[in-house]
């Protein structure tokens, strides 16, 4: 150990990372493209079953452990995957080979997703497409609970550990964290990029008016299709990585609340359709439901309720406060400037003299 | 057979009613209220509190049940709908704050929860109501219990008497007059607010009865609302969401289809099916929006239940 880095701070960290991802991905669809996305945990817990599911397998094969349905057994999983991260932990490449490749199937299964979701994307307009994405989610998570073979079911299953190169202690913990936050403000500078292209302008000038877009020659629907599909992608890796950092999978935590209506609730305070504002409003929150339950005991000495359902009134207060007072959120969305700053201020002196 | 039957009946008039209050509050408002959840989830545990600490029968307590969840919808009204309507929101920031006003009362149900658990004892974290029902008498070794009976007789007098409160009084006129035309019913001297306020409050009091009568059919837990809920959506959606007597039906048909349709399914291909009776009105409500995105109600043969027919052609953007 280097240097100690309060547990606290670490948990803000890692919490706003994974957030990061998951709600720039939302902002992409909902902000940039228009699409009323209530099934983000969709995307999410497609990510997380690649990862809990195919890296052990493949390597379980390579070793000759079991890799067919009896991988899945809880009674017999956690020992193939200690088996496993042995071997992770003295084969760097190897561990960081698996990392990509895991991260590169997630993001197409993903992609696929929201290229399947375009279908009723297409038909469905606001709160019915909203409704129809939202049971597509519970769909897919009664799915991975109920059907053992994929990912364990009820028990769920051990994710092996591709991080185990880097220690097993607290350096484990720092480094996986720094590296969420590398993968964090990689994908927050994608989707900044892609925003700023002429990708991402189609994508705004579909949200604004479709009709519009389509006089000017946007193909709405692959318009559509393409933004749902970049999201899901993203997301997908999101809740791979998430799967990679906890070490284990289980359907029951991908809920629609944690993974669907919470990024909802941080895109609102950041400003939905604002890019930079979603690490404002994802970095709030990370430490605001950090420090609940870190100060929980003294919480509950104050206010004589369990901390989890102070939880809940906190973020629901702040979705109707945002909704009622500050719709725009914290920074709203600005037009986004084609040039930069200083040929937009010569062109404006030019025009002036003129 | 005959037990299954029974309860089925329960429990599609349970998740009719609910189904009926979400198109309620809809038509009135245009806001999807995902609040419902746990409206219905008061209902349980007002009828679970209630029995447990006073006695009696649970049914005295589904009226009870009823009038809460409809001073919680008045409650959501005032907080949050009423602004947002006056500032004309878009209908998915209308979602999004009964979204805010759900997870509050969620909280709400967990502190009451952990109140009861913690002062009275009670196993309020998970409880079945079934077995305090009134036996009517057993036959053919099943124990017929009141519950479908009521909760059908609760159905059909929902009906007759919205349906005499919309086309008989004055009131309901002007109820139904809104709904159809806000800016027309204004200027022939309606306030819109009242017929506002008395959709919340319906719809509210739809969600604690169905939610009571709910509780004596299946077990009751402080999420049973985020769980039946997609149930609930999917009732009101097959119902069309343009006429309240149309989502009964859907919400009844359903429930029932639920029920019957997954026990049916895992007498043929064994138990392990039962686990995924939630993807049977998943199904059902996607289907519906992609096939015929209008409902039942917009099938045009029962003209009866067409009386929100003319609503449709201001909800097109389906």
């Amino acid at each position: 150990m280097v240097f100690e880095i309060h547990p606290l701070i670490l948990n803000i960290l890692v919490n706003f990372a994974i957030g990061l991802i998951i709600t720039v991905s939302l902002n992409l669809e909902v902000g940039i493209a228009g699409i009323s996305q209530f099934g983000r945990v969709l995307a999410v817990i497609t990510g997380a079953i690649v990862a809990a599911a195919i890296p052990g397998r493949l390597l379980a094969s390579l070793i000759g452990l079991p890799s067919g349905v009896e991988y899945a057994d809880h009674l017999i999983n956690f020992k193939i995957v200690d088996q496993i991260n042995k071997i992770l932990a003295v084969n760097i490449s190897l561990a960081v080979g698996i990392l990509f490749f895991t991260l590169i199937l997630a993001a197409l299964l993903g992609a696929f997703i929201g290229y399947l979701c375009s279908y009723p994307a297409l038909r469905l307009k606001e709160a019915y497409l909203g409704i129809t994405l939202l049971a597509f989610g519970d769909v897919v998570n009664t799915i991975a609970w109920n059907v053992d073979p994929i990912a364990g079911g009820t028990q769920g299953v051990n994710v092996p550990d591709v991080f185990r190169w880097i220690g097993v202690g607290p350096e484990r913990y720092l480094g996986v964290i720094l590296i969420l936050i590398g993968f964090g403000l990689v994908v927050f500078i994608f989707v900044e990029r892609l925003i700023r292209s002429p990708f991402g302008r189609a994508l705004k000038a579909m949200r604004d008016s479709e009709v519009a877009a389509t006089v000017y020659g946007k193909d709405i629907v692959r318009l559509r299709a393409q933004a749902l599909m970049v999201g899901g992608a993203l997301a997908a890796i999101g809740g791979a990585l998430w799967a990679f950092y906890t070490g284990s999978f289980k359907a029951v935590t991908y809920t629609r609340l944690t993974w669907t209506f919470w990024p909802w609730a941080y895109m609102m305070l950041g400003g939905i359709g604002n890019n930079l504002g979603m690490l404002v409003g994802v970095f709030a929150f990370s430490v605001i439901r950090t420090l609940i339950y870190a100060y929980k005991t003294e919480l509950t000495a104050f206010i004589p309720i369990s901390p989890q359902w102070f939880e809940y009134i906190l973020v629901g207060l702040a979705i109707i406060v945002l909704v009622l007072f500050r719709p725009q959120g914290l920074f709203p969305e600005k037009p986004a400037l084609t040039l930069p700053k200083e040929e937009i201020e010569k062109i404006r002196q030019r025009t002036k003299k003129e | 057979m005959l037990d299954l039957i029974l309860k089925a009946f329960a429990y599609s008039g349970g998740i009719a009613l609910t189904a009926a209050g979400i198109t309620l509050i809809y038509m009135a408002t245009r806001t999807f209220n995902f609040a419902h959840a746990s409206m219905v989830g008061w209902g349980f545990y007002i009828v679970f509190a209630g029995y447990s600490l006073l006695g009696g029968t649970p049914y005295y307590y589904v009226p009870l049940a009823a009038l809460f969840s409809g001073s919680l919808g008045i409650l959501i009204y005032f907080g949050v709908n009423r602004h947002l309507l006056k500032a004309g929101a878009s209908p998915i920031t209308l979602m999004m704050s009964t979204l805010g006003a759900d997870l509050i009362l969620l909280a709400s149900i967990n502190i009451f929860t952990d109140y009861l658990t913690e002062v009275h004892k009670l196993n309020a974290r998970y409880f079945v109501l079934e077995l305090k029902d009134v036996s009517l008498g057993i036959a053919d070794s099943v124990n017929i219990r009141g519950i479908p009976f009521v909760s059908l007789a609760v159905v059909i007098l929902t009906i007759v008497g919205l349906h005499l409160f919309l086309t008989k009084t004055k009131f309901g006129i002007a109820v139904r007059a809104t709904i159809e035309n806000t800016s027309l019913a204004t200027v022939l001297g309606i306030s819109p607010e009242r017929v506002y306020i008395l959709s919340w409050f319906l719809g509210g009091a739809l969600a604690g009865l169905g939610g009571g009568l709910l509780s004596l059919t299946i077990s009751g837990y402080p999420t049973i609302g985020m769980t039946i809920i997609v149930t609930m959506f999917a009732g009101a959606i097959v119902g069309g969401l343009s006429s309240v007597f149309g989502s009964l039906f859907g919400g009844f048909l359903v429930g029932l289809s639920e029920y019957l349709g997954i026990t049916g399914l895992s007498l043929t291909f064994g138990g392990w099916i039962l686990a995924y009776r939630l993807i049977i009105p998943l199904a059902a409500m996607v289907l519906t929006l992609l096939l015929y995105p209008q409902g039942l109600a917009g099938i045009k043969i029962p003209k009866f239940m067409l009386k929100g027919s003319q609503v449709k052609s201001q909800s097109k953007e389906v």
